[in-house]
Formats: structure tokens, C-alpha cells, sequence
């Protein structure tokens, strides 16, 4: 039997849905696979819903928005995109990155709404299923989902997103135009930093572990689980649990 | 923390079958059937024409019969049949927001023809998805506030006052603010007025007759506003007038503070005197003080280049104007005109122009790579049209300069927080769209405080503005859709104060106030949901749209909660 | 059919008609808004993108047609015309003449099967610019507000020879109706009218012999240049030499066609040097390999942002200016034009082939606006667009009769949604004044 992928479709209202239903009423035909979630606009989706959707084993998701100056929120679109590219950052360390998709569809795009619709579809076909969806679902896979889902719902991340456009458009709070490459620069760390304390976190939820036992299971260098072990723990987020010999454990607060 | 989870949900699904579009394709018996076996559905229905009078009286009837407290509609698309709905089930006592809509025609039925079997698939999950999140939907009301029926104008020239008197006509207590001790702005410097040679004067006078004899339209001159607090419908305004501070509450604002003119210091030996402005030429000519024969005058001085890219539009019909006013004084005259492309769109400037030409003025192209050098009595111009360079011999060199924006602007706008764009002028919330609004609602712009315009369209969107400023206070409350944007009593301990919402509103509906809380200002606020999908500790939620009703269609799809 | 409260009445649904009705209907005001055409939208909503910010017209329109179709206070009359005028300003009587659409509207639900069964192809959609057929039940547009289907009474065999009616056999809401009329409804009360006719082209009562439009097949004029790259419209979006189907390498847009010319209007379009840059634009975006000249004679541009839109075209979109002055279009064995100009910068008679050439055409007064200035007494000018005062913009000569956009004056979308407003406050000032 082929496989037919799950694909969830974000649609703002303005845009890409009303350009979903010009195909429908211009019935223009494409393949069955998408359900559609209507947002009013293509900047409420939280990054967090994206790796949800994954998580339930959904195989694709994408999201559509309205051309670039064109949204009906005035900026809405460059919000979304801003997000999108950070989701795209954390999925790269899994090789997920294609699952998920942005694209701009303007209501009056019927025929092109079906055609990446349909591309899409078949670029996830081409990847097969999702390896969390089905009977034996890649567990590990689904720790470090999870791990990415936390980090994007973080403070520190969510900031770092949320005034992106800002700071290296505009202005921070000093007035200073912060170049993009220095601010993808603080941006990529921060997101691997985060993603391997919510690592670390999600395998202390558990089970106690020592520093060396989280280096193997997380497959990383002991001086980097050291290294946010301690920011974690100057956060109130683990602690120490007990020794064994001379190997500290730690837990989860 | 929602009331409804001790409520009893109750949940009608009426699935429609749109004569054939939709159970022509898939079973909406089935579909009907399905929906039945879903959480918290009580009745479900399917119809010919759900949007028909009968369809419509079925839902009302499935409300009364089975005390429906949430209804799904399953048919075409939200975004035509969704009001309809709504107030259907308004009328049978359910609130508006308590519906929903499952598009399984023109996103389903309607582009998966091949795929029957598919087809009905879809639909089921799509209502499973709808089932989950009419469970979670909560009644919202409209956000209503009180509108105050006054205006301020602040600018009293020609597009202020026409503002200000179109308001005042219409009844509001419109309050125009003018910074000199006169209005009139730049129409008390001009003589005549194209493209009808009208006495700039007669103008004049007409509207401060006009604005003298309404008793809704107070006038402040010699004054400026000094603060601007609150929102739409309801600011608190303070002058300064005369020294003395006047306190106003003000329901619209608009803006109509016109722009400068450009003295055009180093370009072309300006001096003032023998080489001079436009403006300072109408000046003379309106004192009789020309007395030159050999007049050149240069277009595009200060504008459409590297430094100012933008046409200001005006310059080349005043250059014709008073081109014309001096061969009519003399007609002995010579009257060359150095000029890049002639701005005389339409039907009234072309004909100016035809006249300026057949009064014997001579039009000259020049081309930006090769600008004319003025010399002490001549200027060498690059003719391109004979391909030649020329001398013409000159006693009076007028430039042509731009209209550009008031220094102070920035001030201005950062008081009132609404945009600068390009070059200083103000920025509308849409070029077409909303060419007279700001972004932020209850407040507009107009004139050349936005972009330079002739005296006509100054007027026309004098006018427009007071309509845009008068849609808003013609009703005692301003309402707005209840889906917001909001930080319930109960998210309060989550907000950091980081202020990356206030930020990201495109609307500026968000703020801090005196406490140092965060307030969205609901009259604002448009729904778009920025704010909610950005919060940093997820402490503001974005009504009808929130993160437990999406997940909810997430889960619904995608078979489990994660 | 009487109305009690003190209105204003509309002439045009196109884009200055519906922002005089949408404001007015905000402030509280009823409207009676009139239009000639099956459905509301005027020329707007037959371009693609519009300038200087290249944003989907029919995206940016939509909304405004729906709202202006369920707005409370807001009466739609489609292929309604104004047939007598009585009264002045404060209270005017107007009788509109409404043609049969002989489809139920309160019926329909736009789902299009009495198309696809009507037997009568072949009939030619206006909102293509006549590139495009429909049948003889149809909607101009997709999305066309009023979302109702018409029957064309010229095309339909049933209404003209009794014979058909597959469309009603068809038609599962049973909207069909081959009963109607057409009525003169008498609208009382009116407070004052605002005349927003919008504008015709030249092309509709010119044959433009000397450029070849209707001879050479790869002579179009700009609107039908619109509906060609239009990604909704006869090609969607993808252009091509309309003699033999090849994809152009080289486009040459003629500016000031039957316009600032003794010959024929002596005025300036005022809009044309922006739309072409932008079809210009729209083409170069499809196509990268195009070229793209614009004869012109000056580039008009002083709107926001226009200055800039000119230069990107120049820059990022292969677009060559060329000044100059056209003589006439030939063609080759190929059916190629050949376009004869006079080159300003060197003053040579020069030739250039191109495989498509686009006349920006004159905008005229709207079809009919005689009758219509006849039946409200107004004056027009000797273009006879409607005549104002420069300084009263949106006055005609009769008190109470307003007028706005392109009925008055060729302008811009932004201009013309402006001024519409602008009529909108003087006849609330009517309205709510006294």
C-alpha cells in the first residue's frame, strides 16, 4: 500500500485560505491530504503548534501566508517567517527540516495554492513517513521533538525571535543596528544551547543521571552537558540528588 | 482556568449537502453519523441547504430542542456563510462565537472530484478537528467604548481647514490647532493658484470666512499641542495656547501639518537674489518687483536624485504658473523652462501646459547625467533633444526645489506614536487601501504632512480625512469584534514586563501603564494574534484563536495529545 | 418601491463608489449604491497587481466588496441603472432602472452548474477584455460580488427563442427565474447623489487604425495586456505572442496612445506611465529572460513611492525608457511589429521588433455618462468628464451632486479612494448638516 502523508496546513484567512477556496471554486483539483487549521494570520502560529503536530506523528506541516507586503496585519508575514526559520534551525539537528514548510499564496492564487500544495505533498512522499507516526515510534526522535518544543516555548528563545526583526531592522535599546550575521550568530548558539539543556532536562524527568551518563546518552562532549548543567542549575531548574563514589547525580526540580 | 469545564457542553453538527457539491461527492448521511460519536456531540443533522431559510430554521430548531450551547456547521466556506450563521444561532439565544465552521465544500469537495473515498476521510477529520474546538470555544462580547464627538485638527492650512470645517459642518466640536498667529499656512505666502490662476487670497479668505461662521469649529492659533494621551475616541489633549495650557478630550485626531520648503543652499549658485526659488519668485511677483526679461528656470532642483529620489509633483505647474504670469506681465519676456519630464498629468495641468507653450515659453530637456552649469549671466545647458550644448543668457534663474517634510515631525509623531516613512513624511496604514488613516485607529492624515500635493487633492483629502475621522464619531461607542487580544487577572504573575509585545503590535494597541502593567487596548486591537504567539512566558492569550483550541485541532488530527 | 430616510445614492460600484459607500454606511448614513454591471468592482478588480506597491488588486478589493455587500446600511443594486432624477438637493426622487438578472438572488448559491450545463459558448467575458468566453449563464469572476450567477439575455436561446432551459433543470436551489423583468424602482428621500461613474477606454469607440490594434494579433491593448499576465486571467500569467503561441523575448509598451495628441484627446492619461512599469514589472517576474521598452514622451510619477517603483523597474527589471514619439506598427511575415519611432535623444527615425506590443491607451469619460450628466442636470467639461471647480473638487454644478475619482478627472487608485472619502464627508455634511 503507498503511503499517503499526513499533512496539517496553517492557512490565514486573508490569504492562503481564501486562495485555497478560489481553487475549490475554481475546481482546481489537487491531492486529499491536508487538513487545514484557519489562523487570521500566518504570525499566530506559535512555533511550538509546528513541532506538536510533529509530535502526534503528523508527517508534514505547512505554513501559508500572504505575500511579503501584503499582510493584512500589516507584518504579521515577516513574524511568521522569522519563527519558521528558527523551526527550520532546531529541525536541522534531526534531519527534519524538510518536513516543514512557508510559502505566501495571495487570494487570488487558486492555481498556485494547488500547486504547492500538491509539491509538497509529494516532497513528503518522497521522504516516506514520519519515523513518529506508526507502531514503532522512533523514541528518540521523540525526546529531542519534545526537547525543541520546550526550547521554542523558553523565554529566552521566544525573545530572541520576537525582537529579531527590531533589532536588526530598526533599532535595540540602545539605539544600535545590530548586523544580521552578529545576530545569527548570538541566535544559532542560543538555540543549541537551549536544546540541549531541554535535552538534558527531558532525560533528568525520569531517571538521576551524572554528567558522563547524559554525554553518552545525548551523544555530546562532557564539557558541554557540564557547562549548561550549571546555567540549569543556576536557573532553579536541577539540582544535585546524591553521589555515587565520586560522581555527582542530579535531578530535576 | 475556563468556567466551561464544569459547564456541559453540548454540541450540534449540521452537515450540509449543498444540493449535489457536497453529497454528490461524499455521504453527508455518514458524515452526520460520524459526528454523533465525537465528544460532547449531542445532535447532528444533515441539510439540502444548510444556508437556506429551512436550513436555517433547522439549526434554530436543533438548538431549542436539544439546549445546544455550540454549533459546527459543515459546508462551504467560512468566509462567505460565517456571518450568516452566526447571527442564526444569535437569534436562538447562542452567543455568535459559540459557532463554528467546517469547510468541507470548497476545500474538499469541490478540489478532490477523483477522490470520493478521500474526500469523505477528509471531511470526517476535519469535523473531528471543528468537534474539538467548538468544545473549547467560549462566548466573547464585543468590545465596546465610549466615542467622544470631537475632533482636533492640528495644521490650519488649506488641507486642516477644509478638514476642520467638513467636521464641523457635520456637526462635531472640532477643535483646529494652528502653531502662527494666523491659519492659512503656506496659502498666505502664495499669489495665484493653478491651474485657474485663482487669487490665493480669495481662497483664503473664503474658508476663514467660512470657518469664522461655524459655531462647532473652535480655532487655537498660536498654539501647538503639547501632549496627546489615550486612544481612539477617548484622548486627552493638551494645547498650549498663547502660554496658557487648555485640556481637551478629543474622540479622532488628524494630522494636516503640511511640509517645508526646501532652500536649496548650494545647488546652482543660489543665492537668493538672482538666483532664487519659486517661492521667493512669487513673493516678487506678487509685489510687482520682476523686472528681468531673460528668465531661466531650472526643474528638479533638490529632487529626483540620488540624495531625494522623489518627484514632488507641484513644481512644475507652479514653474508654468508663473511662467505665465510673467510673459503676461511682459510679454517681451524670455521665459525658458530647464526640465527633466514635465509633471502635467491629467486633463486641467495639460492644458496649462499647452497654454504655457502657446504663449511662446521654451521647454528645454535636460538629462540628469548632464545637469546645467550656472554661470554669472548664462547657463550651459545640454539640449537633448538637438544633442547640442547651448548658452542661454539670463537675468533672473529661478529653482525649482521639492517640498519636503517638517523638521519637526519626528517630535510630532512620537507624541501621537504613529510612523514616519520615507523622508519624514508620514506613513499610512495602506497606500490604497487606507490612504488616509494611520495604523493605529482615530487617527489620520492628510496633505502634504503625508506626501506633496497640489492645493486640490489638499483639499480632497481634507475632506476624506474628516469622512475616515467621522465614521468614528457619528456613533456614541466604537465597537470592535470580541476576538482580542488579552492578559487575563490571572496571567498577570506569568508577564515578565519584557515588552517584546508591545514591540511586535503592528496596531500599537499594547502598552504599559502607570503601574508598569501591560495593557492591550482592546478598542485597538484587531486580533491578528502576534502578540500571543510571541509572549515569552505565554501569558497573553489570543481570544477564539487560543493555544488550547489549536492544539485541540492538532491533537484531534493527529490522533493523541503530545 | 418607497425608502423613508434621507439618503445618498451612488453611481459606479467600482473602487471610488464603494469607498464613498462603505464610509458613509460607517457613519451611519444609508446608501443606495448603483451599478450598471452584473456585479460590483468597476476596472479594479481586473488588474492583477497594482502600483507602486505590486500588492494583488483583487486581495487588497475583496474584502470591501463583501463588505459593502453585507453592510446594514448599504443597498446594492447591480445592472441598475439611473433613469430619471426629480428634486434637489435634500431630497431628490431617483428612479433606477433594474434589468432582469433572471436568476433568484436571494436563491443562488453560486455553485456555477447552470454554467457548465448551458449550451450557449462562445459568448465574450467583458472582465477579460473580451479574450476569454463564457456561456450564456455565467459570472464575470469567481469571486464577484454579488456572489449570484446572470443569465445573458442576448445569448440566452431560452430567453430569446423559447427553447433550452437546462440551466433551470440544472439548478438544485431552483434560482432560475426566466420570469423576470426588467423594473424602474423609485428610491425617495435621497439627501444627494455622488456621481462615480469611473472611466471608459479609448479603445471602446476608437479603432486605433495606425498602431494595428485589431488587425496585428500581437498589438493588445493595456487592459487586455492586464488580463494576459494576470495569474487568474486567459493565459494565467503566462505570456505568450498571441499570433503562434511563443513565448516573447521582447515586449514594447507605447505610451500616450490617443492621448496628450491633437488628434485625438488632448490630455494626459496621468495614469499610464505607472501601470506600464508595473505590467513591465509583472511580465519580468513570470519571465526573466523579457525585455521590456516603454516609449514615452514624459514619465509621469510624483505619487508616493512612484519615483522609486520607476527606478527599480529600470535597475532590477530590465526595463529600457525610451523618449520618443511613436508613428505606426507594421508587421513582418511572422506577424512580428514593427514599431516606427522617432528617438528624442538623437532625433532618428528608428525601427524597433518586438513580439508583443501594448498601447496605453487614453482613458475616457465612462459609456453613457452624457445620458447620465442629461438625466442629473450636471455639467461636463469639454472632455466631458464630469466638470468641477479645481478648488471645490468633488462639487459638480448642481448643488447636492458630488462626484469623485475617475468620473471627474483620470487618476490614480489611491487618488481616487481618497477623493471618494472626500465626497462621502460633503454629503455627510448634507446629510447629517442640514
Amino acid at each position: 500500500m503507498t503511503f499517503e502523508p499526513k499533512i496539517l496546513g496553517f492557512l490565514c484567512n486573508w490569504c492562503s485560505y481564501a486562495g485555497a477556496d478560489l481553487a475549490g471554486v475554481s475546481r482546481i483539483q489537487y491531492p486529499p491530504n491536508m487538513r487545514v487549521i484557519r489562523v487570521m494570520c500566518s504570525g499566530r502560529v506559535d512555533p511550538v503548534f509546528i513541532f506538536k503536530a510533529l509530535l502526534t506523528g503528523i508527517d508534514g506541516v505547512f505554513v501559508l501566508g500572504c505575500h511579503p507586503g501584503d499582510c493584512h496585519y500589516l507584518e504579521g508575514n515577516y513574524e511568521a517567517e522569522k519563527k519558521f526559520m528558527m523551526v527550520q534551525k532546531f529541525l536541522n539537528n534531526v534531519d527534519f527540516d524538510k518536513r516543514v514548510r512557508l510559502d505566501w499564496v495571495s487570494a487570488s492564487e487558486g492555481k498556485r495554492f494547488a500547486e504547492v500544495v500538491t509539491e509538497f505533498i509529494e516532497s513528503i512522499r518522497e521522504q516516506g513517513p514520519s519515523p513518529l507516526s506508526g507502531e514503532n515510534m522512533d523514541q528518540e526522535l521523540f525526546n529531542n521533538l519534545k526537547a525543541m518544543e520546550n526550547s521554542v516555548s523558553s523565554d529566552r528563545i521566544r525573545a530572541l525571535v520576537g525582537r529579531q526583526r527590531k533589532i536588526t531592522e530598526v533599532e535595540n535599546e540602545y539605539g544600535e543596528k545590530v548586523p544580521i550575521d552578529e545576530f545569527n550568530d548570538i541566535f544559532d548558539k542560543a538555540i543549541h544551547d537551549e536544546f540541549v539543556r531541554q535535552r538534558i532536562l527531558l532525560s533528568l524527568s525520569s531517571k538521576v543521571l551524572s554528567v558522563k551518563d547524559l554525554a553518552a546518552e545525548l551523544k555530546l562532549d562532557p564539557s558541554e552537558i557540564l557547562e549548561n548543567m550549571l546555567m540549569l542549575k543556576s536557573r532553579g531548574e536541577i539540582d544535585y540528588q546524591s553521589i555515587d563514589g565520586n560522581t555527582p547525580l542530579y535531578m530535576r526540580i | 482556568m475556563s468556567e466551561k469545564e464544569s459547564e456541559d457542553v453540548r454540541i450540534g453538527v449540521f452537515v450540509c449537502s449543498c444540493g449535489t457539491n457536497i453529497g454528490g461527492l461524499i455521504d453527508v448521511k455518514a458524515l452526520a453519523e460520524y459526528a454523533k460519536t465525537l465528544p460532547n456531540v449531542v445532535f447532528t443533522e444533515d441539510n439540502l441547504y444548510t444556508c437556506s431559510e429551512t436550513g436555517l430554521t433547522q439549526i434554530k430548531n436543533g438548538i431549542k430542542n436539544h439546549n445546544l450551547n455550540r454549533v459546527i456547521v459543515a459546508s462551504c466556506t467560512p468566509r462567505t456563510h460565517e456571518p450568516l450563521f452566526r447571527d442564526c444561532v444569535e437569534e436562538e439565544g447562542v452567543n455568535q462565537y459559540l459557532f463554528d465552521f467546517v469547510n468541507i465544500r470548497d476545500q474538499d469537495t469541490w478540489c478532490h472530484q477523483k477522490y470520493p473515498k478521500e474526500a469523505f476521510d477528509k471531511a470526517k477529520d476535519l469535523i473531528r478537528m471543528g468537534v474539538a474546538r467548538a468544545a473549547r470555544l467560549e462566548a466573547l462580547e464585543n468590545i465596546i467604548v465610549d466615542a467622544t464627538p470631537t475632533a482636533l485638527v492640528i495644521g490650519g492650512g488649506v488641507s486642516g481647514m477644509t478638514a476642520a470645517l467638513s467636521l464641523a459642518n457635520q456637526g462635531f466640536e472640532t477643535h483646529l490647532v494652528e502653531r502662527e498667529n494666523e491659519l492659512g499656512g503656506r496659502l498666505k505666502t502664495l499669489y495665484k493658484l493653478f491651474p485657474i490662476d485663482l487669487d490665493a487670497q480669495t481662497l483664503l479668505d473664503n474658508l476663514k470666512k467660512n470657518i469664522k461662521g461655524n459655531k462647532n469649529l473652535k480655532v487655537h492659533t498660536s498654539a501647538q499641542v503639547k501632549n496627546i494621551e489615550g486612544f481612539i475616541g477617548n484622548y486627552e489633549v493638551v494645547l498650549e495656547e498663547n502660554g496658557i495650557n487648555i485640556d481637551l478630550t478629543i474622540g479622532v485626531i488628524v494630522v494636516a501639518v503640511g511640509a517645508s520648503l526646501l532652500t536649496p543652499t548650494g545647488y546652482f549658485g543660489y543665492d537668493g537674489k538672482i538666483r532664487i526659488t519659486q517661492h521667493e519668485l512669487e513673493s516678487k511677483l506678487q509685489n510687482n518687483e520682476v523686472k528681468a526679461k531673460d528668465i531661466v528656470m531650472i526643474q528638479c532642483v533638490g529632487s529626483r536624485n540620488d540624495e531625494r529620489t522623489y518627484c514632488s509633483s507641484v513644481c512644475c505647474m507652479t514653474a508654468l504658473k508663473n511662467a505665465l504670469i510673467i510673459k503676461e506681465n511682459n510679454p517681451e519676456s524670455n521665459v525658458t523652462i530647464l526640465f527633466r519630464d514635465l509633471y502635467t498629468p491629467g486633463t486641467y495641468y495639460e492644458d496649462y501646459y499647452r497654454r504655457a507653450r502657446e504663449t511662446g515659453v521654451i521647454f528645454i530637456e535636460y538629462s540628469p547625467e548632464k545637469i546645467p552649469i550656472v554661470k554669472e549671466h548664462q547657463i550651459k545647458v545640454h539640449n537633448e533633444y538637438l544633442g547640442e550644448e547651448i548658452l542661454i543668457p539670463y537675468d533672473l534663474c529661478v529653482l525649482s526645489t521639492p517640498l519636503v517634510s517638517n523638521n519637526d515631525n519626528k517630535a510630532l509623531a512620537q507624541m501621537i506614536k504613529v510612523p514616519l516613512g520615507e523622508y519624514g513624511f508620514f506613513l499610512e496604514a495602506h497606500v490604497k487601501l487606507r490612504p488616509m488613516d494611520f495604523a493605529t485607529d482615530g487617527i489620520f492624515v492628510c496633505g502634504s504632512a503625508k506626501w506633496p500635493v497640489d492645493i486640490t487633492e489638499s483639499i480632497s483629502q481634507g475632506y476624506a480625512a474628516a469622512a475616515r475621522a467621522s465614521r468614528i464619531i457619528s456613533h456614541d461607542t466604537i465597537e470592535v469584534e470580541g476576538a482580542t487580544s488579552f492578559l487575563p487577572d490571572y496571567n498577570k504573575n506569568l508577564c515578565t514586563g519584557c515588552e517584546v509585545c508591545i514591540k511586535i503590535c503592528p496596531y500599537n494597541a499594547i502598552s504599559k501603564n502607570e503601574d508598569d502593567e501591560i495593557e492591550i487596548t482592546q478598542v485597538l486591537c484587531k486580533g491578528c494574534g502576534l502578540c500571543g504567539a510571541t509572549c515569552t512566558n505565554h501569558a497573553i492569550i489570543i481570544r477564539h484563536y487560543t493555544d488550547q483550541q489549536i492544539l485541540s485541532e492538532i491533537y484531534a488530527y493527529g490522533g493523541k495529545e503530545v | 418601491m418607497e425608502l423613508n430616510s434621507r439618503s445618498v445614492l451612488i453611481i459606479g460600484a467600482g473602487i471610488a463608489g464603494i469607498q464613498a459607500a462603505l464610509d458613509l454606511g460607517d457613519m451611519g448614513i444609508k446608501v443606495h449604491l448603483i451599478e450598471k454591471n452584473p456585479v460590483i468592482g468597476g476596472k479594479m478588480a481586473q488588474l492583477d497587481k497594482t502600483f507602486p506597491t505590486l500588492d494583488c488588486s483583487i486581495c487588497i478589493l475583496a474584502p470591501k466588496l463583501s463588505e459593502c455587500y453585507r453592510h446594514p446600511n448599504i443597498t446594492l443594486y447591480t445592472l441598475s441603472e439611473v433613469n430619471n432624477v426629480e428634486g434637489t438637493i435634500g431630497n431628490f426622487t431617483v428612479d433606477i432602472l433594474k434589468h432582469a438578472r433572471y436568476v433568484k438572488e436571494d436563491v443562488c448559491t453560486n455553485c456555477g452548474d447552470c454554467a457548465s450545463v448551458c449550451p450557449v459558448r462562445g459568448v465574450p467575458n467583458y472582465f477579460d477584455a473580451n479574450l476569454k468566453t463564457m456561456a450564456a449563464a455565467y459570472i464575470p469572476f469567481p469571486s464577484a460580488v454579488p456572489p449570484v450567477y446572470i443569465i445573458d439575455k442576448n445569448s440566452c436561446v431560452y430567453l430569446n427563442y423559447g427553447i433550452c432551459g437546462l440551466c433551470a433543470k440544472a439548478c438544485g436551489a431552483e434560482a432560475i427565474d426566466f420570469s423576470q423583468k426588467d423594473e424602474i424602482l423609485e428610491i425617495n428621500n435621497v439627501g444627494c447623489i455622488i456621481v462615480a461613474s469611473g472611466y471608459g477606454l479609448l479603445e471602446d469607440v476608437s479603432p486605433l487604425t495606425n498602431y494595428g490594434y485589431g488587425k496585428y494579433k500581437n498589438v493588445v491593448t493595456a487592459l487586455e495586456f492586464e488580463r494576459l499576465i494576470c495569474a487568474s486571467g486567459p493565459l494565467e500569467g503566462h505570456l505568450k505572442r498571441l499570433s503562434d503561441g511563443k513565448d516573447p523575448k521582447k515586449l514594447a509598451f507605447l505610451q500616450c496612445i490617443g492621448s496628450r495628441s491633437d488628434r485625438d484627446k488632448k490630455y494626459c492619461s496621468s495614469i499610464c506611465c505607472m501601470y506600464t512599469t508595473k505590467a513591465a514589472m509583472i511580465s519580468y517576474e513570470h519571465n526573466n529572460d523579457l525585455e521590456s521598452y516603454v516609449f514615452y514622451i514624459d514619465m509621469r510619477a510624483g505619487g508616493k513611492g512612484f519615483q522609486t517603483f520607476l527606478r527599480r523597474g529600470s535597475d532590477e527589471y530590465n526595463i529600457k525608457y525610451i523618449k520618443s514619439k511613436i508613428s505606426h506598427i507594421d508587421v513582418d511575415e511572422d506577424d512580428t511589429p514593427i514599431i516606427t519611432y522617432e528617438d528624442y535623444d538623437t532625433s532618428e527615425i528608428k525601427q524597433m521588433k518586438v513580439d508583443l506590443a501594448v498601447l496605453a491607451t487614453c482613458i475616457i469619460p465612462s459609456q453613457g455618462i452624457e445620458k447620465l450628466a442629461d438625466i442629473l442636470g450636471i455639467e461636463l467639461n469639454n472632455y466631458n468628464f464630469v466638470k468641477t471647480n479645481p478648488f471645490l473638487p468633488v462639487e459638480t454644478s448642481v448643488e447636492g451632486i458630488f462626484t469623485c475619482g475617475c468620473a471627474r478627472e483620470p487618476m490614480d487608485i489611491p487618488r481616487s479612494v481618497a477623493e471618494a472619502s472626500g465626497a462621502a464627508a460633503r454629503a455627510a455634511e448634507v446629510i447629517k448638516g442640514g
